[in-house]
Parts: C-alpha cells; sequence; structure tokens
C-alpha cells in the first residue's frame, strides 16, 4: 500500500474523521493517484486496530464527497475524475487548517485584527509573486 | 450474527439490586463496549444476557427471539474469572471445545495456539495468568463464534498478545460477528468498539456510538478579566452537563458539540476561548464522577 495511514484512537477527535482527512490530503498530494485501490475495510482496521465500522463510515463519507468510489466485490479507489474533487477535498483540508490557527490564535486572545495581519504577512511570505 | 436487545433488564440479589433496568440494543455486526466501575453490573449483565443467571425482570432477545439451546453453538463467553481445569492440559482443553461444538475447527485452534505462543502439552496449573487468558482466547476463537461476549479478554496479557486479541476481535467483527466486551481498558475499547454503554450502580448513565459521543462532547473553556462571571443564564441550558468555575476560569462540559456556546462565552466578555476535545477515558470518568448530571440529559432526552 503506497499510503499508510495512522489514526490516534486516544484522541478527542472521531477515528472516522481522522481517517477522512487523511484520504483527502493524501488524494489533494497525489499520494493516492486517481484510479488507485485503496484497502479493504477489513485490511484497513485490522491494519490500524480499530472497529471495521468506523473505517466503513468512513469510507461512506469519502464516497459521498465523490474522493473515492466502490465497485461492489472489487474493492474501494480513488475517483478519476480526481481533478475537481482533488481541488476540493485540497480546500477542505485547507479549511480546517486555516480555523484551527484562527482558533488558536483567538484563545491566545488575540484581537481578529491583529489575526488578519498575520494572515496578510503569511500571504505575502508563500505568495510573493501576487505582490 | 444477532442483534442483541436487552430490555428493561433488572437482577437483584436479595436486597441488592445489581442490574437496574437495563435496555440496550446491540446491532448486529458491531463490537459493543461496557464499560463501568467495579461492581457496577457488567458482569451480572453479561450473566443475564447468556442465561446464566435469570432476570429478576425483563428480557434477552437474540434478533427478537428468547435464547435457545441452538444458539449456543455459535456463542461464545469468555468469562472474567477463567473456567479452565487445572489439571488438564491445553490440547485437551480444546479436545473438550471439539467435542462440545461441532463449529470447532482444527486447523484454526492449531493456529490460535501457534499465535499465543502456547505449548498444548502444558497443564494449566504450570501457566501463567497470561497464558491461561490466552487459552481462553483460544477456545474461544477456535468456533468461528458468531456472537462474542468477553468480560475482561485482555486480563493478564502482554502488550503484544492484548494487540493479538483485539485484532481476533476486529477481524471477527469485519466477518459480521456480534461482539460484546467489558474492559477496564478504555483504550482498547476506544478502538475496538463502535458502541458503548457506561453501567453505574446497575444503571445505564450513557450509551452511544463511540465517534457520535466524541464529536458531541466538548469542554469549552473561557477565561474571564475577573472572577464575576455572570454564570447564571447558562445553569439551564440542556447543552451544558458540567459547569465548573476556578477563579477567572469557566469550564462547560458540553453536549450537542457546544452548539455556540462558544460564541456565548465570548459574548458574555471571555478574554480567551478555547474548546476541547474529549476521549473516550474523559467522557466515561465525567460520566461516573459524583456530580455529573449525565443521567439527567439522557433521560430528559
Amino acid at each position: 500500500m503506497p499510503a499508510v495511514f495512522t489514526v490516534d484512537p486516544r484522541s478527542g477527535v472521531p477515528i472516522y474523521l481522522q481517517l477522512i482527512e487523511q484520504v483527502k490530503r493524501s488524494v489533494a498530494l497525489g499520494v493516492l493517484a486517481p484510479g488507485e485501490q485503496l484497502p479493504t475495510v477489513k485490511q484497513l482496521a485490522v491494519d490500524l486496530t480499530v472497529n471495521p465500522n468506523t473505517v466503513a463510515r468512513a469510507y461512506r463519507d469519502l464516497e459521498r464527497d465523490a474522493v473515492i468510489e466502490t465497485a461492489p466485490g472489487r474493492g474501494s479507489f480513488v475517483r478519476a475524475d480526481g481533478v475537481a474533487n482533488q481541488a476540493g477535498a485540497a480546500a477542505d483540508v485547507a479549511a480546517e487548517a486555516v480555523t484551527r490557527a484562527v482558533r488558536e490564535a483567538k484563545s491566545l486572545g488575540l484581537s481578529s485584527a491583529a489575526v488578519r495581519k498575520l494572515f496578510d504577512s503569511a500571504l505575502t511570505r508563500w505568495f510573493p509573486e501576487e505582490k | 450474527m444477532s442483534t442483541i436487545s436487552i430490555q428493561h433488564l433488572s437482577k437483584s440479589y436479595g436486597k441488592f439490586l445489581a442490574v437496574d433496568d437495563v435496555t440496550v440494543e446491540i446491532p448486529s455486526g458491531s463490537v459493543f463496549g461496557l464499560l463501568g466501575p467495579n461492581g457496577a453490573g457488567k458482569t451480572t449483565t453479561f450473566k443475564c444476557l447468556l442465561g446464566l443467571a435469570r432476570a429478576s425482570s425483563g428480557e434477552v432477545r437474540f434478533d427478537g427471539k428468547p435464547l435457545t439451546p441452538d444458539l449456543f453453538e455459535s456463542i461464545t463467553y469468555v468469562p472474567e474469572r477463567s473456567v479452565l481445569y487445572e489439571w488438564m492440559n491445553g490440547a485437551e482443553h480444546l479436545e473438550m471445545q471439539r467435542r462440545t461444538f461441532k463449529r470447532y475447527d482444527t486447523a484454526r485452534a492449531k493456529q490460535l495456539m501457534d499465535r499465543f505462543q502456547l505449548d498444548p502439552r502444558k497443564r494449566v496449573r504450570a501457566m501463567s495468568k497470561g497464558m491461561r487468558s490466552a487459552l481462553a482466547i483460544v477456545m474461544s476463537f477456535s468456533i468461528h463464534p458468531e456472537t462474542l461476549v468477553l468480560d475482561e479478554p485482555t486480563s493478564g496479557l502482554d502488550p503484544v498478545n492484548q494487540r493479538a486479541v483485539l485484532n481476533l476481535i476486529i477481524e471477527a467483527a469485519a466477518q459480521g460477528a456480534t461482539v460484546v466486551l467489558s474492559s477496564h481498558q478504555i483504550g482498547q475499547v476506544e478502538r475496538a468498539a463502535d458502541h458503548i454503554a457506561v453501567l453505574k450502580d446497575g444503571k445505564v448513565i450513557l450509551a452511544g456510538a463511540v465517534d457520535d459521543l466524541k464529536s458531541d462532547r466538548k469542554i469549552v473553556e473561557g477565561i474571564f478579566p475577573s472572577e464575576t462571571i455572570a454564570v447564571d443564564g447558562l445553569r439551564r441550558d440542556a447543552r451544558i452537563e458540567r459547569l465548573d468555575q476556578s477563579g477567572r476560569i469557566l469550564r462547560l462540559t458540553v453536549t450537542a458539540n457546544g452548539g455556540g456556546l462558544a460564541e456565548t462565552l465570548s459574548t458574555m466578555g471571555a478574554q480567551s476561548v478555547r474548546i476541547v476535545d474529549l476521549n473516550l477515558e474523559d467522557i466515561f470518568l465525567n460520566a461516573v464522577a459524583p456530580g455529573s448530571q449525565t443521567a439527567d440529559v439522557v433521560e430528559a432526552r
């Protein structure tokens, strides 16, 4: 298997959400290529020592989000029409990271203006060509 | 491979009510973790479930039907205390299993004996606690059970063998078996189980899907400019299960994902608001802690 997933069952984040996030990230980064086969539910459950229904739930949500597709009897695959969906997957992962960063900044007592300033300076740093 | 439905189960021993009106639905193909402090009624629930103790009231149904002897062929029970015979060796225990269960699989038993590195010629008398637990597990899984009732199945095992047992449970569940298990090792239940119930003093005080409970329950913590915080408006809020104030810090244990309570604390003047995820151990400890409102919340739903 090219992508090795890991989960932290002791985390307060539900395991199925951890799995969804990792598959989306792998698809967004091209670590999982379009058409590539994912491990079966049973295989992944045993590999990670987590409940099979939990893995199945993650796969169902990934199908719903058009990231993967399941062919009965053959297995689950990364969808080939991935470009748009991959972009969507990437946006999802990024949105979560931004939300987390803003929440943390706020919990440290920063004002929204201060957060915006930080955000602008990060944009300037990582998109210098747009200046 | 049955849906197990426990309805209004009560069991008393004399004046002591060990199980008090327990109603739980265990979906077919799920791994159900029964948690609770010592003496909460877990083992008694298991015994009533299997007909090993007669319920004082209430009933247990397997796919809507009462437990019948033919169902026993595909049920396995690993009791908390070993029921092995001191003078017999591993091979003799397996022979006993072979004669009792039509589903007994010799090759599977051999494979499991090897997996747990058990010597079939060794007498139970000479076995460590871990080896005894392992032998009980080998016996149970050698019949390809469809319903598994496991009372502290990993107790006495080293971490490698604990993991091996969890994987056997997960493999069985992946093939559609229904598993009911109790364990004090909440981290194991967190991995293996998809549903849990928490028992305290014989009552179910919390039940649900593990992932839903985690999504649902959070701590919302606000730090305020002074120790005078207007908490009165929060006291009647049904989403708040616990409210603890220590100095300028207000900590709310919330359900329903806290639904906007972080924003509420912000509006109330909190300088800093943090949302903390809870793992199963936190959720369990909160539920069994004295003064928790969990039982009321569940009933109010």
